[in-house]
C-alpha cells in the first residue's frame, strides 16, 4: 500500500497531515468555547482560513511531485507515445511558464508588505521597482501578534507595535509555495523529456483508493 | 463599457445598486460621472463583492487595481487608529452630530491622514445610526447579558458587546440569517436599513431603537492615481462625486426611516427606549472609551462631544 | 471576442493534458496581460484570496475529513449490511440495497466518487456472487454514486453557496428531497427491471438482523444528525457542523469500530479501551489517523487547487463585466425562465465533460446568476438544477468522474461502464427535467425551515 517514501515526501506529508488536523482541532475549539462555555475564540476562524490557504498552496507543490493534479488524460490515452510525448512536452512547458508568472506575481504581491521592493517589468522580473509605497503596517483582522515576531517591529514597521500578526506572515506563503511549485514543475519537466513519463494529471480525485481497492481485489480472485 | 482613451475609474462596492444607500448613491455617482465626463472619463461600477469584498478592496486599491471604493469606516483603523471614533458606543448623538463631526476640521482631517499609507479620503456617505436586535426583548443592557451577539471585526464592537456582558461571535455575513434564525448567536447590531434589507428582524424577537453607533462609509481612491489626473478632470470629478455626497446624504434619514416603517408594516416589532433606559446604556457601553481614547485622540473625542452639546 | 479566445485555451489546454488548476490560472493570466493593465501580482493576491475570502469554503476540508475517517473506519461495510437487512428480499434485492447503501453513505460525504469507491468496491463483487451481471452491477453504482453530491451534505453544494453568496444550510436543506426522490427513482426502476428480467432476491433474514445491523451502522448514520440537526439545530453554522462531523468520524472509527487507531485489530483481536487506557492519547498521533489526515489533506489540495484558479478565471471575467454582457444579450434575446434553464443545463451539460464539477459551477454559476434573478428564479433552486447537472456530467461520455471511478472499481473498460450506465442515465435525465421545471422539490424544505430566499443581488 505505501509507496516509497523520502524523506522530504515525510516532511511534506506530516506538514499536510499536521495542518488539516489543526484546522479541525481549532474550529472544534471554538465550537465547544461558544456552545459549552458561551465564549469565543475571535481570531479562530481567520487562523484557520489562513491553514487552509497555506494547505493548499504548499501542498500544491506535493501534488505536482505525485502527478495527482487533476486533469483530462482522455487523448493522451488515445494518441501515440511519440504524441504523447509531444503533448507531455508542451503542457508541462504551459506549467513552467504558469509557475514563472506566479513566482514573480506572487513576490510582488508579498514584498510591500515586507517593506522590499516590488520587481519591475510586467511579464517577466526586469529588476527592482526603485519607488514603491510599504505596506508593512497593514495587520490582518483578528489574529493577535505573537512573541516572537516582535523582532519585525523594528525589521520592517520602522519601530511601531503591531497589535495584530502583520500581513507579511501569512502572505509569506505565496512566494514559498509558487517556488516550490516551480520547482517540482522542472522536476516533472526533466521527468517528461527524459521520457520517464507522458502526463502531469490525474484524471480524479480517488485514483490512490482505486489502486488499493483494486490491490484488495487481486489478492483475493 | 469605456471608450479608448477615457480614464477608466473601477468602483468596486459590497451592496446590491438600487436599495442599498450606498449603492443608489454608488449608480449614482456612475451615472453621473459617464453623463457629464463623456470623452475624458468612464466609470464601472462593481457591486455585491463581485470584485474584491470590504477587507481586501483596500489591498487592490493600493496595488492600483481599483480607483474607488467605499468600505465601512471600522476598515480604516487599520491605516490609522483614529478611524475607531466612528465605532465607539455613543459617541454621537445622531446623524446630524455625525454629519456635524465629519463636516469639522477634526472630520476633514481624517480624510488626509491616510495620505503616507496611500489613501486619500474623499467624501463621508452615510448609512445611519445602528440599533440592536435579539432574540429576546431588549430593554436594559442587562437583557444582552450572556446573548452571543455577531459582530464585524473590530476590536471596539467585540470591546463594546464584552460590556454589556454579550459574547462576540464572527461568522460569514451570507450566514448570518440563518445563525440568527436558528440561534447559533442570539443578536446582532446593524441600521435599519441593513436589518430590513437582510430580513433580519424576521428572525429576531424585536429591534431596539438604540441609536447607540454609527454605520458610515469613506469613499477613497489612491494617492497617487489621483495625483496623475489632469487637474481639470479631477476637480470635475471631485466636484460630481461632493455633489452626489450632498444629495444622497440628506436623503440617508428618509431612507433608514422608510426602512424602519417598513419592518412595523411587515410585523416587525419595535421597542424604543426612554431616556431612563436610554442613559442605562450609555452608562454601561461608556466605559470602552476608556480603552480607545489613546488611539482616537483625546481631541477628536472632545470635538465630537462639543458637537453633541451644541445640537 | 476576446472571451472566447479565453474559454478556447482553457478546453486547448485542458485536451493536451494541462492540470486543470494551471489551465484556468494561465489563460486568465494571459489574457490578463495582453486584454487588460491589470499585474501579475493581483493575480497571486486573487489566489490567496480564494481562501482569505470564502470562509464557506472552510467547509470542504472538514467533509472530506469526515468521509476520509468514516471510509477508513469501515462504516461502509455496516451500511450494506444495513441496506441488505432492510430491502435485500426484495426482487433485485441487492442492487436496490446497492442504491439505497449510496444513498446512506452520501449522506456522510460531500463527493460522488468517494461514494462509488466507498460502496462499489464491495456491492459490485456482492452482486457478482449472487449472479448480477457486471455490467448491471456498475451501472447501478455508478449512477446511485452520483447522490453523493446533492444528498446533503456536498463539497459542490459548498462551492456554489461560497460562489454566490447564499446559506451552505438552505443549499443543504434543499437537496434533501431531490436526493431522496432521485433514490427512490432508481430503486423502483430497478425494482421494475427486476420483475420483467427476473433478477435474483435474497432472503428475509428478520427484523432481529434489521435492529443488529442497524445499531452497527447507527454510529456511522448518526453523522447526518449531528450534521443536519447541528445546523437546523441552532449549535453550529455548516462550517462548524463540518468539522464536528470530522472529529466525531475520528472517534466513532478509532474507539467503536476500532477499524484503525491503536486499538484495530492486528491479528489479536480488536484491542479493549479498559485495557489500553493510553489509546485515548495515542489514537490521536497514531500512524492511522496521520494517514488518513494526510490523504483527506491530499485531495483537499488538489480540489481547492483548481477552485482557487477557477476563482482567478471568475475575478477576470467579472473585471470584463463578462456576466453583464450575457446577460443583457440573453435578456434582449428574449429568453424565459424556460429557455434560460435548458441553456443552463446545455452549458453544464457540455462543460461537465472537461472540468471537475466545482471548478466548473465556479466559473459558471457567476455567469448566470445574475440572468437568473432577474429572470425571477430561486438561487437555490438554480443551485439544486446545477448539482443535477454536475451529477448527470459525471456519468456520460467522453468525461465523467463516475465512470472512471467505477471502470476502476468493477475492473471493466470504459466503455462497458457507459453502456451500463445508459439505462439509469435516462432516469436521471427525467429526474432533471423534474427538477428543473417543479421548483418545490427543491424550495420546500428550505423556505419552510428558514423562510423564502432573501435575494438582494
Ligand atoms: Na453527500
Ligand atoms: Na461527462
Amino acid at each position: 500500500m505505501q509507496h516509497q517514501h523520502s524523506f522530504v515526501d515525510r516532511i511534506e506529508e506530516t506538514l499536510i497531515a499536521i495542518l488539516i488536523g489543526l484546522m479541525t482541532v481549532v474550529t472544534f475549539a471554538n465550537v465547544i468555547a461558544r456552545f459549552g462555555f458561551n465564549s469565543n475564540i475571535l481570531w479562530a476562524l481567520e487562523l484557520t482560513v489562513f491553514m487552509f490557504g497555506w494547505l493548499v498552496l504548499l501542498g500544491a507543490s506535493y501534488a505536482v511531485k505525485k502527478h495527482s493534479h487533476l486533469g483530462v488524460d482522455a487523448i493522451i490515452n488515445m494518441v501515440s507515445p511519440a504524441t504523447a510525448r509531444i503533448m507531455g512536452i508542451i503542457a508541462v512547458g504551459c506549467c513552467l511558464l504558469f509557475s514563472v508568472f506566479m513566482v514573480k506575481g506572487a513576490y510582488d504581491y508579498w514584498a510591500v508588505f515586507a517593506d522590499l521592493p516590488p520587481t519591475s517589468g510586467r511579464w517577466f522580473p526586469t529588476g527592482f521597482a526603485d519607488k514603491f509605497r510599504s505596506q508593512s503596517f497593514y495587520e490582518v483582522q483578528d489574529v493577535p501578534m505573537v512573541g516572537f515576531l516582535r523582532f519585525l517591529e523594528d525589521l520592517i514597521n520602522y519601530g511601531d507595535e503591531y497589535e495584530k500578526l502583520p500581513k507579511v506572515v501569512p502572505y509569506l506563503v505565496l512566494p514559498v509555495s509558487m517556488i516550490l511549485l516551480l520547482y517540482r514543475f522542472i522536476q516533472a519537466a526533466m521527468q517528461i523529456v527524459r521520457g520517464e513519463t507522458d502526463r502531469l494529471v490525474a484524471s480524479h480525485e480517488v485514483e490512490d483508493e482505486i489502486e488499493e481497492v483494486r490491490a484488495q481485489q487481486g489478492e483475493h480472485d | 463599457a469605456c471608450d479608448e482613451g477615457e480614464i477608466v475609474i473601477k468602483f468596486s462596492h459590497v451592496t446590491n445598486t438600487d436599495k442599498h444607500p450606498k449603492g443608489i448613491a454608488a449608480s449614482l455617482l456612475e451615472q453621473r460621472v459617464n453623463d457629464e465626463m463623456n470623452g475624458k472619463a468612464c466609470m464601472e461600477v462593481f457591486p455585491n463583492s463581485t470584485l474584491y469584498n470590504d477587507n481586501k478592496v483596500l489591498e487592490a486599491m493600493l496595488q492600483g487595481d481599483v480607483q474607488l471604493a467605499a468600505p465601512s469606516l471600522s476598515k480604516f483603523e487599520k491605516f490609522t487608529k483614529q478611524f475607531r471614533i466612528f465605532d465607539l458606543p455613543f459617541m454621537f448623538k445622531d446623524v446630524n452630530a455625525v454629519d456635524a463631526f465629519q463636516a469639522s476640521d477634526a472630520g476633514q482631517g481624517l480624510l488626509d491622514s491616510m495620505q503616507r499609507r496611500g489613501l486619500q479620503g474623499l467624501a463621508y456617505w452615510h448609512n445611519g445610526m445602528k440599533q440592536m436586535s435579539a432574540n429576546v426583548p431588549l430593554e436594559s443592557p442587562s437583557d444582552a447579558n450572556g446573548l452571543k451577539f455577531r459582530v464585524q471585526s473590530s476590536d471596539v464592537l467585540v470591546a463594546q458587546m464584552e460590556a454589556i456582558g454579550g459574547s462576540p461571535q464572527k461568522m460569514a455575513f451570507s450566514e448570518v440569517y440563518g445563525a440568527l434564525q436558528q440561534g447559533v448567536v442570539d443578536g446582532q447590531e446593524n441600521t435599519w436599513s441593513n436589518i430590513y434589507g437582510k430580513k433580519f428582524f424576521e428572525v429576531q424577537d424585536g429591534v431596539t431603537e438604540t441609536n447607540h453607533g454609527i454605520i458610515d462609509y469613506l469613499v477613497v481612491t489612491n494617492v497617487d492615481w489621483l495625483e496623475s489626473l489632469d487637474a481639470d478632470v479631477r476637480d470635475q470629478f471631485l466636484t460630481i462625486l461632493g455633489e452626489v455626497t450632498t444629495t444622497r446624504n440628506a436623503e440617508s434619514t428618509a431612507v433608514n426611516n422608510a426602512a424602519k416603517q417598513s419592518i412595523i408594516d411587515a410585523g416587525g416589532t419595535i421597542r424604543s427606549l426612554n431616556a431612563e433606559q436610554r442613559q442605562e446604556w450609555v452608562d454601561t457601553m461608556r466605559p470602552v472609551w476608556d480603552k480607545f481614547s489613546k488611539d482616537v485622540g483625546q481631541e477628536n473625542i472632545d470635538a465630537a462631544q462639543a458637537i453633541n452639546a451644541s445640537m | 471576442m476576446e472571451v472566447i479566445l479565453l474559454f478556447s485555451m482553457v478546453i486547448g489546454l485542458l485536451l493536451i493534458g494541462v492540470p486543470i488548476a494551471v489551465s484556468l490560472g494561465l489563460s486568465s493570466i494571459l489574457f490578463l496581460l495582453f486584454f487588460s493593465d491589470a499585474t501579475l501580482a493581483s493575480v497571486a493576491g486573487t489566489l490567496f484570496e480564494a481562501f482569505e475570502g470564502h470562509f464557506t469554503l472552510l467547509a470542504i476540508p472538514f467533509f472530506i475529513l469526515a468521509s476520509s475517517f468514516m471510509t477508513t473506519g469501515g462504516v461502509a461495510r455496516r451500511i450494506i449490511r444495513f441496506s441488505i437487512a432492510c430491502v435485500g428480499h426484495l426482487p433485485g434485492g441487492l442492487a436496490i440495497a446497492g442504491v439505497f447503501a449510496c444513498m446512506m453513505f452520501a449522506a456522510l460525504s460531500g463527493s460522488s466518487p468517494a461514494t462509488v469507491v466507498a460502496i462499489g468496491s464491495i456491492v459490485i463483487a456482492g452482486m457478482r456472487q449472487v449472479g448480477y451481471t457486471k455490467e448491471f452491477a456498475a451501472g447501478v453504482i455508478c449512477n446511485a454514486g452520483t447522490l453523493g453530491i446533492l444528498i446533503p451534505p456536498s463539497i459542490v453544494m459548498v462551492v456554489y453557496a461560497a460562489a454566490v453568496e447564499v446559506s451552505v444550510g438552505r443549499m443543504f436543506l434543499a437537496g434533501v428531497i431531490p436526493g431522496l426522490l432521485a433514490g427512490f427513482m432508481l430503486m423502483v426502476t430497478i425494482y421494475g427491471m427486476a420483475k420483467v428480467k427476473n433478477l435474483p432476491k435474497g432472503d428475509w433474514k428478520g427484523w432481529g438482523e434489521i435492529a443488529e445491523s442497524g445499531m452497527e451502522a447507527g454510529w456511522g448514520l448518526f453523522l447526518i444528525v449531528i450534521i443536519l440537526g447541528g445546523i437546523y439545530g441552532g449549535i453550529f453554522t455548516p462550517t462548524e457542523a463540518a468539522a464536528v462531523a470530522a472529529v466525531y468520524a475520528f472517534l466513532i472509527a478509532s474507539f467503536i469500530y476500532k477499524d484503525m487507531g491503536p486499538l484495530a485489530d492486528r491479528g489479536n483481536g480488536k484491542g479493549k479501551l479498559l485495557r489500553k487506557p493510553q489509546a485515548l492519547v495515542t489514537a490521536f498521533f497514531h500512524e492511522d489517523t496521520k494517514h488518513t489526515l494526510f490523504e483527506a489533506g491530499k485531495l483537499t489540495v488538489t480540489l481547492l487547487f483548481v477552485i482557487a484558479n477557477a476563482l482567478i478565471l471568475k475575478h477576470v471575467l467579472t473585471e470584463q463585466q463578462v456576466p453583464q454582457h450575457i446577460a443583457g444579450a440573453m435578456l434582449s434575446a428574449g429568453f424565459g425562465p424556460i429557455m434560460f434553464l435548458i441553456v443552463v443545463n446545455v452549458i453544464l451539460l457540455i462543460g461537465g465533460q472537461f472540468m471537475e464539477p466545482s471548478g466548473l459551477l465556479v466559473i459558471v454559476a457567476p455567469l448566470v446568476f445574475p440572468i437568473a434573478i432577474q429572470l425571477g428564479i430561486d438561487p437555490i433552486h438554480l443551485g439544486i438544477i446545477m448539482v443535477v447537472n454536475m451529477e448527470i456530467g459525471m456519468i456520460t461520455p467522453p468525461v465523467g468522474l463516475n465512470l472512471f471511478v467505477t471502470s476502476g472499481v468493477a475492473g471493466m473498460p470504459m466503455m462497458s461502464v457507459v453502456r451500463a450506465a445508459l439505462p439509469f442515465l435516462a432516469v436521471l435525465f427525467v429526474f432533471l427535467i423534474m427538477v428543473t421545471y417543479i421548483p418545490w422539490l427543491s424550495t420546500f424544505l428550505p423556505n419552510t425551515f428558514m423562510g423564502p430566499e432573501i435575494i438582494t443581488h
